[in-house]
């Protein structure tokens, strides 16, 4: 991959970006870099998510798209760098009031004790809740509003550890969304998941777009990404090695070179959406 | 699976811990019943005059009150702190005496008192705590992967040095009856507690364990890991490290006035559990509750059971606690 690839592809998404700060521009972060123990995980990375926009963050395992998510919704501090949305500084600002704004949905997050959805679902109110406050009738609404968005009201008594894996990864977006958050990030939101039910986690993700929330979310699955994905930012040895609208960015070239392998972009007869076939170089 | 209203089991438990604490006032060689403990409490108090005797009245003022209510906080501090350990570490088998808390706030109570500074007692037992808390950590660290049963073992090494330290401590300097010294140091007695006990254990549950019971929320985060609580906006390493600094200050006060007691701080989180469920803003102050209305009566059993002898409390706790640790590891047998 050359430097080229970066310049051009980086241009169009970045541009109005860099100039214009205003409380429309969503996502942009800045030379960010993380270093673990010594390790250069994520080397002085550029990237922007529109505002509104279904993002997806792609590339080889071992990229570093964990640890640039991590960064972004400043979980993991970064060594350096700056993370932007709107005119809210998300690295500087204080912690309650960024989980007011983005919330983060990590990859198979486990937990040993036997909470319910509603438990589970209630922990998204965190941040607009005082220590000893009583739950209000609002935060109950929305607690309720976002089981039923992710279609999981019936499940609310359930117990969390007896779900299926795309009925967690609905919890746990309901979750995400009892935040309020304007920007959502999620690290492989399909993983583990049936075909069925990574479908409906995409189409959820999709249909946030309507309200306005900005999503970012680590996928492994190309196809998915070119079929639901309005820009595309290519990770690969923790550097942006192309960014942009999904058509654009998402060539056979690209793949080969990232991934090391042949692609070829086909077209699903029924939804006239992309479909990526794969093999070896 | 039905559970029963927070509110409706605190109400019981606050209504359970009054009666326990004045039955048990009545329980004992001297025959003084119900009304008169109140009667003579009140006395005290500047209300009325008491109708016992002034030896009897002694009996119920300056002995059995304040073991009683010393028994009461000890109880409550120790369930509260393993309640506490349990969610910060996101380990079910937390308890301050398993992690070696008990028995490194005991090594730092007796070292001061032999030095004769007992005023730093409660401060030296916290040190203690915080050592064998931090050397178990540590310790379980340098295993791998910090895993509940990893922590655990690591807590019987520093325990079982502590209470060799303890031991070896008192045997070298106590003139007389070492033994029955060391069996309250390490087993947990109440036998002593008079009102400077009462003062600082509940010094210790008003400025510590009450802020402590208040922070339900904070734990909850942490039932998916430090990432999602990070992700929810709350300062995981502050929380984390204020927490443990909390617990092992309220184990150091407990120890420090009654041993190293066991058990109370894993059991009984685990009962309100089953009764209310996870959620910590009920567990905290429902598991101290708990623990003090078990304490109470586990310290009534402790001194009349054998009467006219007298068992160390911890005797008590072991044996009811001992089984009920087991049944807690055979339900994580799929785990290291």
């Amino acid at each position: 991959m050359s430097d080229d690839n970066v310049g051009d592809s980086m241009g169009a998404a970045s541009l109005h970006n860099h100039s214009n700060l205003g409380d429309d521009s969503g996502l942009v972060a800045e030379r960010i870099r993380v270093t673990t123990d010594g390790t250069l995980l994520i080397d002085d990375v550029d990237c922007t998510v529109a505002r509104g926009s279904l993002s997806a963050l792609v590339g080889p395992n071992g990229a570093g798209k964990s640890t640039l998510l991590r960064a972004l919704t400043a979980v993991q501090t970064p060594a350096a760098g700056s993370v932007t949305f709107g005119s809210n500084d998300l690295l500087g600002m204080p912690r309650r009031q960024r989980a007011r704004l983005a919330a983060f949905v990590e990859q198979d997050a486990t937990t040993d004790t036997s909470l319910t959805v509603g438990m589970v679902v209630a922990l998204g109110r965190l941040p607009h809740q005082s220590l000893w406050e009583a739950d209000s009738p609002e935060s109950a609404a929305i607690i309720a509003a976002s089981l039923e968005t992710v279609e999981m009201t019936a499940f609310r008594e359930r117990e969390f550890q007896s779900l299926s894996g795309g009925e967690k990864q609905r919890v746990m977006l309901a979750r995400a969304l009892a935040q309020q958050p304007q920007l959502l990030t999620l690290d492989e939101p399909t993983n583990h998941l049936d075909i069925a039910a990574q479908l409906a986690v995409l189409e959820l993700l999709s249909s946030l777009r309507s309200t306005g929330v900005t999503v970012l979310a680590a996928l492994h699955d190309l196809s998915l990404a070119a079929s639901y994905c309005d820009h595309i930012i290519v990770l690969s040895h923790g550097r942006v090695v192309a960014a942009g609208a999904t058509e654009t960015v998402l060539t056979e070239q690209l793949i080969a070179d990232v991934y090391g392998v042949t692609a070829s972009i086909l077209r699903n007869p029924v939804t006239g959406k992309p479909v990526i076939g794969f093999s070896p170089a | 699976m039905a559970k029963v209203s927070p509110f409706a089991l605190g109400t019981a438990l606050a209504i359970a811990l009054l009666v326990s604490i004045t039955v048990a006032v009545t329980i004992g060689p001297a025959d003084i019943r119900f009304d008169e403990v109140w009667r003579s409490i009140g006395s005290h108090l500047g209300i009325g005059v008491s109708p016992l005797s002034e030896l009897r009245d002694g009996i119920v003022w300056q002995l059995r009150l304040p073991r009683v209510l010393t028994a009461a906080a000890v109880g409550a501090g120790l369930a509260l702190s393993g309640a506490v350990m349990q969610a910060i570490t996101r380990n079910p088998l937390a308890d301050p005496y398993l992690l070696g808390l008990s028995s490194g706030a005991a090594l730092g109570a007796v070292s001061v008192l032999l030095l004769g500074a007992a005023v730093l007692l409660p401060l030296a037992a916290f040190v203690g705590a915080l050592l064998a808390l931090t050397l178990t950590l540590l310790l379980a660290g340098s295993l791998g992967a910090i895993t509940p049963s990893r922590t655990v073992l690591a807590g019987i090494a520093v325990s079982a040095l502590a209470s060799a330290i303890t031991s070896f401590v008192i045997f070298w300097s106590v003139t007389g009856d070492s033994y029955r010294e060391v069996l309250s140091w390490l087993l947990g007695s109440l036998s002593g507690a008079r009102w400077p006990a009462v003062g600082i254990t509940m010094v210790a549950i008003i400025v510590i364990g009450i802020p402590v019971m208040l922070t339900g929320r904070l734990l909850d985060s942490f039932a998916f890991g430090d990432v999602q609580a990070a992700s929810l906006g709350v300062n995981v390493s502050a929380t984390r490290w204020g927490l443990l600094a909390a617990s092992a200050l309220v184990t150091g006060a407990m120890v420090s006035v009654s041993g190293s007691i066991g058990f109370v701080g894993l059991i009984l989180p685990h009962a309100v559990r089953l009764l209310v469920g996870p959620g910590h803003r009920a567990l905290l102050p429902l598991s101290a509750l708990l623990g003090a209305v078990f304490l109470v009566w586990a310290d009534t059993l402790a001194r009349t059971l054998f009467d006219p002898r007298e068992i160390p409390v911890g005797i008590v706790t072991a044996m009811i606690g001992a089984p009920i640790f087991a049944f807690l590891l055979t339900r994580r047998k799929s785990s290291t």
